[in-house]
């Protein structure tokens, strides 16, 4: 009776290691089906067919959901092969986590991994961004003439010049969320309004705020229009009768002035980034040790000193995330850009993103080969940024083990 | 989500009706304007259709026109409309070079009606010799004015340059600057180009400039940039144009700040709309430079083409020859206040603006189809670019017109 026992535990124990043959049958006959229908037979125009529908695009959600199902049952099926496997189950706590991850890294590897390369390519051709009617590609095979152009083009340096400038300004966003998150960090009543006030920015889009900003710009009617009004101007008639405003000095166009447009964008773009960097301070500074500050105290640190050896060393995770987070806003100003000037006055307020999309996208231009290679240089840029944060995540992580 | 669990209602229905044929007789339309008279003109067209073909199913979709710039290029190569509208001249020659649109040259000359009655923009249609669309609307562009102004200050429409410079000047005297525009999306700068280029060097140098033929630094556009400067110091333009589109340059002419706009037609809607009466404007053509030289006009029209992967050809062109009757053109072009490019239509009478339209493209000696239009699309951004940092610093010139060059070298 004992022995029995054992002798099927024994018997399971090993049947746990073994390849279950019957289930990754069923898996795979599944998976080759499924995958067979998705690319091979399911499109709008078959679930058209077969729903009866009189446009080709009614039947796009429905074509949709079929291949949804359809993918769906390829991940599962494909799973249960995997996990049916001998291997898998000798390997579970190893292979395990890759299982999880592998879906995300198949739609990275397919939205992002590939469009890289395909950017790379497309860089060396020039295209209109057109395929005829069968799909085939009317581009052609130019080398490196894109490059050699954007070297001559005043557009190109004029964009990499304001990236720069964005990249050093936006950095005071870093410092004065670091002020406000200081000067909000105490208890008073209704401290939780002020510090939800000063969040705001962050919390509207970045459409709205340049739209806010684009208003307050404006000579005429907006904000700075009106405080100069009240030095400068005075309300008279016109020729007509009708009430007309004349200014001894004009009023500053900050938008329409090509040497200073992007400050004036820069300044819009500052204003959620701040709030962004604040509220990471303000995090950071609930960690803050309160027995070091003591200490700090009784060694005689007040003021700036405190400030500098005892306060910010415990934030500096705070700090790193807040540049990184800056960077990435300053490379990415794109949103601003497109709302407040559209890169004009005459292409002065561009940065690399923009002169991409404008000469790739924008107003049907279709220079895809040329927004390509201007694509790979803003992407060279930021790889030196990613390879520094890679690098210092990777060398944390060390430390930390 | 909602779409999802809507797909899902599908799928499940998919299983109990497997059966059911798409029924064969379908045209589908996609338009682009979903301003309140185009709109309504459109549809009333697409109604009209209807009654007269009982039989086939007709689908209509209207979108945003500066969106559909973008969505027409996935239509066309992916789920074509049978019917699409777009732009004729160079902006059409993308996808006619890439066989996206039809060739309807049998329509064309099968159509008595086409073959008669569009010679004077039958041109405009065409590339390689062959016909791709069907205009339903074209308008004129000129100067249009204050005439409570003028008449305030003692001026009449000027015709010829001097003339012009002279009530300027009577203007700025008098506090009015003469000129609005909006530059903010660059354009409108273009129209005052066009313009000044066809009065000094007529309508071949346009075209020639356009495809790419003469430099930018030849002393014949430089005459026409001559002519700007002139204009820009002696017929001054509003400030801060660069952060206006055309729309909110309307307001200072509205009210009595400036006197003129370089303009389409469409833009009298606009200046009613903001309460002006056809006594308060007016128009006229822009006047003349270079004198003998034969008048030549901008006159951009909108078009209707038939994408190649269309499944309904027939229809297609069914409708495209619907909309080039003399009775739908009419119609059309009095709800929208344009012009049909029908010469057999009949126009508005009662508006003002559009019989002297008429009357100033059918004696023109050629119609341009506007500078973001002749030019391809990628010169036409830098040439627009270029046009409006001259306006804003005429001591740029040389430097526009060299870079210019670069980009014309680059583009054609």
């Amino acid at each position: 009776m004992a022995s029995a026992t054992a002798a099927s535990a024994g018997s399971l124990r090993a049947s746990r290691y073994e390849t279950d043959t019957a289930r990754a049958a069923v898996a795979g006959v599944v998976l080759i089906v499924a995958a067979w229908l998705l690319f091979f037979v399911i499109d709008p125009g078959t679930v058209q067919n077969w729903l009866g529908y009189a446009q080709r695009s009614d039947a796009r959600v429905p074509a949709f959901f079929v291949r949804f199902v359809l993918l769906l049952a390829v991940i599962v099926s494909a799973f249960m092969l995997v996990t049916s496997t001998g291997y898998y189950k000798r390997n579970r706590i190893r292979l395990a986590p890759w299982m999880f991850v592998s879906i995300g890294l198949i739609f990275f590897a397919i939205y992002v991994i590939l469009p890289i390369f395909q950017s790379f390519s497309y860089s060396f051709t020039r295209w209109d961004g057109l395929r005829d009617i069968n799909g085939v590609w009317t581009g052609e095979w130019v080398g490196f003439q894109n490059y050699q152009r954007l070297l001559e083009d005043p557009n190109f340096y004029t964009s990499l010049w304001n990236n720069l400038l964005w990249l050093v300004l936006y950095m005071l966003a870093v410092p004065v969320g670091l002020g406000i998150a200081l000067f909000l960090n105490q208890t008073v009543t209704g401290i939780r309004i002020y510090k939800s006030l000063f969040f705001f920015p962050f919390v509207i889009s970045q459409v709205v705020v340049g739209l806010i900003f684009t208003w307050a710009y404006n000579p005429e009617f907006g904000l700075v229009g009106e405080i100069w009004g009240w030095f400068f101007c005075e309300e008279t008639t016109n020729i007509l009768g009708n009430p007309t405003t004349v200014c001894s000095v004009d009023p500053p166009n900050i938008l329409g002035d090509p040497n200073v447009a992007t400050y004036g964008i820069i300044a819009a773009g500052l204003w959620p980034q701040i709030a962004y960097c604040m509220i990471l301070y303000l995090t950071g500074l609930n960690n803050v040790s309160p027995d070091q500050i003591e200490a700090g105290r009784l060694d005689g640190a007040r003021g700036w000193k405190m400030l500098r050896h005892v306060i910010l060393p415990q934030l500096a995770p705070a700090t790193f995330l807040a540049v990184v987070v800056t960077v990435i806003g300053a490379l990415r100003s794109f949103d601003m850009i497109a709302t407040m000037t559209q890169g004009g006055p005459f292409g002065s307020t561009n940065v690399l993103a923009y002169y991409m999309y404008d000469q790739a996208v924008g107003e049907g231009v279709g220079r895809y080969g040329y927004g390509s290679a201007i694509a790979v240089v803003l992407f060279a840029i930021m790889l030196v940024y990613i390879s520094y944060f890679l690098w210092r995540m990777w060398q944390d992580e060390r430390e930390a083990r | 989500m909602k779409s999802i669990l809507k797909g899902a209602a599908f799928g499940v229905l998919a299983t109990t009706m497997m059966a059911g044929a798409a029924s064969a007789n379908e045209l589908v339309i996609t338009f682009d304007d979903l301003n309140p008279a185009p709109k309504a003109a459109f549809e009333a067209a697409v109604e009209a259709f209807r009654a007269a073909n009982p039989d086939i199913e007709v689908t209509a979709n209207n979108g945003d026109r500066e969106a559909h710039k973008n969505t027409i290029r996935s239509a066309l190569q992916n789920d074509a409309p049978d019917v699409i509208t777009w732009y004729p001249g160079n902006r059409m020659a993308p996808f006619v070079d890439a066989g996206l649109f039809m060739d309807i040259s049998d329509l064309w000359s099968s159509d008595p009606n086409l073959s008669a009655n569009f010679e004077a923009i039958k041109p405009t249609m065409s590339r390689d010799g062959k016909q791709w669309g069907v205009p339903y609307s074209y308008y004129q562009w000129g100067v249009y004015y204050r005439k409570d102004i003028f008449d305030k200050l003692g001026l009449s429409e000027p015709t010829t340059w001097d003339e012009m410079l002279a009530a300027c000047d009577v203007m700025k005297e008098n506090g009015v600057t003469p000129f609005t525009i909006g530059t903010k999306f660059l354009w409108t700068a273009a129209g005052v180009f066009d313009y000044l280029n066809l009065r000094t060097n007529g309508y071949e140098v346009h075209n020639a400039l356009t495809a790419g033929e003469i430099k930018y630094t030849d002393d014949r556009i430089r005459a026409t940039f001559a002519n700007w400067e002139t204009m820009l110091e002696r017929c001054s333009f509003v400030d801060n144009h660069a952060t206006m589109s055309w729309q909110e340059a309307l307001a200072p002419f509205a009210n009595g700040d400036a006197a003129m706009y370089v303009m389409g037609n469409f833009a009298v809607a606009g200046m009613k709309d903001a309460g002006l009466t056809d006594e308060q404007i007016d128009f006229f053509q822009f006047p003349e430079i270079t004198p003998g030289l034969p008048r030549a006009e901008e006159a951009p029209a909108d078009a209707f083409f038939i994408p190649a992967n269309a499944t309904n050809v027939e229809n297609a062109k069914k409708f495209l020859a619907f909309v080039a009757s003399p009775e739908v053109q009419s119609e059309w072009n009095k709800a929208i206040g344009q012009l049909p490019p029908n010469s057999a239509a009949a126009i508005n009478e009662d508006d003002k603006f559009i019989v002297e339209g008429m009357q100033t493209l059918s004696t023109a000696s050629g119609l341009a189809q506007f500078y973001d239009r002749d030019a391809p699309a990628a010169m036409a951004q830098a040439g627009m670019e270029g046009f409006q940092r001259f306006m804003l610093d005429p001591s740029t010139l040389d430097e526009v017109l060299t870079e210019l060059d670069r980009v014309q070298g680059e583009v054609y």
